[in-house]
């Protein structure tokens, strides 16, 4: 008697993703993304503990600082790695392999998607003991956690895509990498702006337009000022938007767009 | 945060005021009063206090303007009374005969050490008179150490290391392999 042994097929994202994340981490581009991450937390951490110029923040307004720059730079990481998903393979002559595997285009990018997404994953796990550190002793060590988490997430989500979907389309690595950091910086320039100009019906549309000002003003609601969740709600409609509409947009380039060259048919 | 008192309010307030020390000057038929003359608190701690102006005239004024100073009292000691207070300037509305305005100013203590806080008012026109000023406020405001530094040193070096021996040990094992 022959015995059928029925296994369950893997769908093919998470091929592409278990072999984007060997590449990311075991070829050691993402540890050394997270160490100088960790330097970074690490110097920000110290100096809000010690010094004594900053001394004089509440504990509340530590782990807000701490958890905010621990977000935007662990978006930024996910920004990074989606910018060179598909240029990157375009520019050193893989993306041919990759197309003639039998896997369809959306899976490829959605396996890449994941690949660079968990760079934030990886850089919020890191930042929980520094959350824990400054946040112990007031009771805002859950929220904070898990209000970043969130955020942190939907930003991740959103930046990632837009670097995959800049990526889709760029002719080389260099365009694709300049392109997303410029349109990171547009993002992050209204939190420069005077605080008057931040005040007013127009500079609070701009704030909850933009889903990183939104996402970070959220955050700093619950853990500054200890507001509950569902207070400012409202403000993470744009995050939860931008990680949604430009989920789906990556998926449609991915799947329609991915060519061997830019502007190419084939 | 302004709020108007009737006129009797006004005399019972004032004469108390009177009584605790906390009636500042008087000119032009406005006092100005604080609720309280001295404040302990620590660094990086809000805290608030209240200004009464009251006009103690026969005829309603306008047009006054309240703003608030914060001063060290031990040189060397650099005070910017934007980080001390966003809003330090009221532009008040016009109090009736008799009655008074009350503010209530929301402070965060920055710096440690012995400062003093004034409320002044001065008309909107701009007249070439002294302002009129309450009393002063003294704020007493303890250092605090609000972490253990000492405590960040395992933790900010510790991960940064395990993460750099983890790297270090992946591309040893590339190697190898």
């Amino acid at each position: 008697m022959v015995e059928a042994e029925l296994t369950t097929p893997r769908r093919s994202w998470t091929i592409v993703g278990e072999w984007e994340l060997r590449d990311l981490w075991l070829g050691g581009r993402g540890l050394l993304l997270t160490l100088a991450f960790s330097v970074l937390v690490s110097m920000l951490t110290y100096l809000t503990a010690t010094n004594r110029a900053l001394n004089f923040l509440e504990q509340r307004e530590s782990v807000n600082l701490t958890l905010q720059v621990a977000i935007a730079v662990g978006a930024l990481l996910a920004l990074v790695a989606a910018a060179d998903t598909v240029s990157g393979e375009r520019e050193r002559g893989t993306l041919e392999t990759l197309l003639l595997a039998p896997i369809p285009r959306l899976q490829l990018t959605l396996g890449k998607l994941g690949a660079a997404f968990s760079l934030s994953v990886a850089a919020f796990a890191i930042t929980i003991p520094y959350v824990w550190f400054l946040g112990r002793g007031v009771g805002i060590v859950g929220a904070a956690l898990a209000s970043g988490a969130f955020v942190g997430m939907l930003l991740a989500v959103f930046l990632a895509s837009l670097g995959t979907l800049v990526s889709v389309f760029a002719a080389s690595n260099r365009v694709s990498l300049s392109v997303s950091l410029f349109l990171l910086l547009a993002l992050f320039a209204p939190t420069q702006f005077p605080s008057g100009a931040q005040q007013g019906w127009l500079g609070e549309f701009l704030l909850r337009a933009n889903p990183l000002t939104a996402g970070e003003h959220y955050v700093g609601k619950i853990v500054v000022d200890g507001h509950a969740w569902s207070q400012d709600v409202l403000w993470l409609a744009s995050p939860i938007v931008a990680a949604a509409l430009f989920a789906l947009l990556v998926a449609v380039a991915g799947a329609r767009f991915m060519h061997l060259s830019r502007g190419s048919s084939r | 945060m302004t709020r108007l008192r009737p006129p009797v309010v006004v005399t019972i307030g004032a004469l108390a005021l009177a009584f605790v020390g906390a009636a500042g000057a008087v000119s032009n038929g406005l006092a100005v009063s604080v609720d309280r003359t001295g404040i302990s608190t620590a660094l990086g701690h809000k805290f608030v206090f209240r200004s009464t102006i009251v006009n103690q005239s026969t005829s309603p004024v306008s047009g006054l303007i309240a703003h608030l100073n914060v001063l060290s009292l031990r040189d060397g000691v650099y005070v910017d009374p934007e980080d001390w207070s966003s809003h330090r300037t009221h532009y008040l509305a016009p109090i009736p005969a008799g009655a008074s305005v009350t503010l209530t100013w929301k402070l965060q203590a920055v710096n440690a050490g012995s400062f003093a806080i004034y409320v002044a008012v001065l008309p909107q026109r701009g007249a070439a008179r002294p302002p009129i000023t309450g009393p002063t406020v003294h704020v007493s405001i303890a250092r605090r150490k609000t972490l253990n530094s000492g405590g960040t040193l395992p933790l900010v070096l510790g991960v940064p290391a395990l993460l750099g021996a983890l790297s270090f040990g992946v591309r040893v094992r590339r190697r190898t392999d």
